[in-house]
């Protein structure tokens, strides 16, 4: 009995480590797409470039870990202004599905890119805490684990405190709900694209630092991750920033409890199953509104 | 026909009016599309052109059939699914599965191959019903996964991540080689072609013309939107399906991480870059997002030599495309005629005023 709770309680931290790198990647969606109206199908595709870049600078110049993540995050930030400034701003007026494309152009970008600035040769990225284990009678969980959760945690609830109580937040939050008032109103929209396509960066960047160290990094490092994050958004509903969050850290859940209780095999299909159903009772999502239609 | 009432009929004037026949009879300007596709692998037998390139060309061709499936979904209807790789997916392994595990005939497999994702498709045009626009999108993209996943794990069937091998078909007792199969992949595109023709210039074009325009006013109009939802839907992929038949009939190999959301993508890029509403469009949009790259980046003298950059100036050439051609290349004839034709009256304008 001691046993089967130490399975669960081991399964919980899993989820929730799963469900802080699909909370940070559907954040950077969700910002990207309620400011700039675009469904940021490059978030996993930007977040691998900007990941080895990070394993590049630690495994060819030796530099720390901590570094090459600063230089990381300095990286995704560049790519999220030149994305913003030389695209996005110039696509304003064109419709969904076009944006959409513009996006899939970025993967290929990146994904063209990436080998030839780093190579062809799969890299490793070591975790940040290499060794260590919390315990609690007989569950053990990695330093590791422990700070991936925390910075999960950490870093949505200080992204909601300053959409919610700071300046800039409301500036998001305005530019969210109609961007040409916005505009008329003096809120530098521009600015504020600009700054979410660097947010969404950084955010791809972590969770994809955060999912590196148990599997090597590759072109392909972020394919689950992005996929995942797309369900988190529609499961939790676009129409607000935390919506997401919460879908992220509910599939999370959800995965590893199915694949551990239910089939290893079966586990994932079952879960899409399951959105797919809680869709069509939800078509909004959790959180999400119904949006009334005009003829 | 036209010599009856030519009293000297010169081969050039009977060279001419042919012409001018193709050109006026839709069917006829299909088929010698067609004729102009199905000469290509003469050209390698030439000498003219690398083998390889019959590959990247077969591979347009069952791309293009994809996209008109899409087209069909997205530029008639209004509707749009990100579920496309996963039913060319499943097409590809019952197509294999039918003709390798159980030795059953090419048309069977065929069959098969668009039948079931057939199903699956109508399943899909329920649910739109409730789900709408990027909802959809990703519920599409979710039935998608499922397959994916499906692919991967269920390694007695499907070999797992290995893939799965196939063989080119055998038609009518003979078995046809790689050049027999481009041949029929051309057959197959000129047929598909020839019946999206035929669908969206009927009855049920129309009524999907208008349930994009307006879905309200469409049911006032007494269209079933139920019908014309489940129908294209049905239809994308069943073209989805039998693509992917098609594909594993050429390539000989089907694996999992071929049908994954990127190719879903690359199948919308081909419809949005060719032009909405656009047969010939759809093939050039399908030409761009599959061929250029191999065919003509790579050949040129300095982007073709560093690996990886032919793919990122494809990426550059469809964000260039999507921003200065919001329309799609189907739609560059009627801004020349456009410009053409402001020019024109400038002139008449400029001729006036001097003349007055």
């Amino acid at each position: 009995m001691g046993n089967e709770l130490a399975t669960i309680l081991q399964l919980f931290v899993r989820s929730l480590e799963t469900g802080s790198v699909y909370a940070l990647a559907a954040l950077g969606i969700v910002i990207v797409f309620r400011t700039s109206f675009i469904m940021h199908f490059a978030q996993g595709s930007m977040g691998m470039f900007s990941t080895f870049a990070v394993t590049y600078l630690l495994t060819s110049y030796s530099l720390p870990l901590w570094a090459s993540t600063l230089a990381g995050i300095g990286v995704a930030i560049a790519f999220g202004f030149l994305v913003d400034f030389f695209i996005v701003r110039r696509i304003k007026n064109a419709s969904h599905v076009a944006k959409e494309i513009i996006t899939l152009g970025l993967i290929m970008i990146f994904l063209g890119f990436a080998p030839m600035v780093f190579g062809v040769d799969p890299l490793q990225l070591p975790r940040f805490i290499t060794s260590g284990d919390l315990t609690f009678g007989s569950v053990a969980i990695s330093y590791n684990s422990l700070l991936n959760i925390c910075t999960g945690i950490v870093i949505t609830i200080v992204l909601f405190y300053v959409l919610q109580k700071t300046k800039m937040g409301l500036a998001v939050r305005t530019t969210a709900s109609n961007e040409s008032t916005a505009r008329l109103m003096g809120v530098p929209t521009r600015t504020v694209t600009m700054v979410a396509w660097a947010l969404a960066g950084v955010l791809g960047l972590l969770s994809g630092v955060m999912i590196a160290p148990t599997t090597t990094v590759t072109t392909t490092l972020m394919n689950a991750v992005q996929v995942n994050a797309l369900f988190a958004c529609v499961l939790g509903g676009f129409q607000t920033f935390y919506g997401p969050v919460l879908g992220a850290y509910i599939m999370g859940v959800a995965n590893n409890f199915l694949r551990y209780y239910v089939s290893s095999v079966w586990g994932e299909q079952i879960l899409y199953l399951l959105i797919l159903i809680f869709l069509i009772i939800r078509p909004n999502g959790l959180i999400g509104k119904k949006l009334v239609k005009k003829v | 026909m036209n010599g009856l009432n030519n009293k000297s009929p010169s081969l050039l004037k009977e060279g001419g009016a042919l012409a001018l026949s193709v050109y006026k009879n839709t069917y006829l300007r299909f088929i010698a599309f067609g004729a102009v596709l199905a000469l290509l692998p003469v050209l390698q037998s030439a000498g003219l052109m690398k083998a390889s390139t019959l590959s990247y060309l077969g591979n347009v061709l069952i791309y293009a059939v994809v996209a008109l499936g899409l087209n069909l979904l997205l530029g008639y209807s209004g509707l749009i699914s990100l579920g496309t790789a996963g039913f060319m997916g499943f097409g590809s392994y019952l197509a294999a599965i039918f003709t390798e595990n159980l030795q059953l005939s090419f048309w069977v497999a065929l069959l098969v191959a668009v039948a079931v994702p057939t199903l699956f498709g109508v399943a899909i045009g329920f649910v739109s019903l409730r789900i709408e626009g990027i909802y959809l999108a990703i519920a599409t993209l979710c039935v998608s996964e499922i397959l994916l996943k499906t692919f991967e794990q269920v390694e007695e069937i499907t070999g797992g991540m290995q893939g799965k091998k196939a063989n080119y078909p055998v038609i009518f007792g003979s078995k046809l080689d790689r050049s027999g199969t481009y041949l029929l992949l051309v057959i197959a595109l000129i047929l598909t072609m020839m019946l999206t023709y035929n669908l969206v210039n009927g009855q049920m074009g129309r009524a999907m013309h208008a349930m994009r325009g307006s879905e309200v006013a469409a049911q006032a109009m007494g269209v079933n939107l139920l019908k014309y939802r489940l129908i294209s839907f049905a239809l994308a992929t069943a073209y989805a399906g039998f693509a992917g038949a098609l594909y594993v009939f050429f390539i000989k190999y089907t694996y999992p991480t071929v049908w994954n959301i990127n190719l879903s993508l690359y199948v919308l890029a081909a419809v949005v870059i060719g032009g909405m509403r656009s047969i010939y469009g759809t093939v050039v949009g399908a030409f761009l997002v599959w061929a250029v790259p191999d065919l003509v980046l790579k050949n040129l003298p300095v982007i073709g030599k560093i690996n990886g950059l032919p793919y990122i100036f494809n990426g550059v050439l469809i964000i260039l495309v999507i921003m200065f051609f919001p329309e799609g290349l189907a739609g560059i004839p009627t801004r020349i005629k456009l410009f053409i034709k402001r020019i024109k009256e400038k002139n008449a304008a400029k001729g006036g005023a001097q003349s007055a």
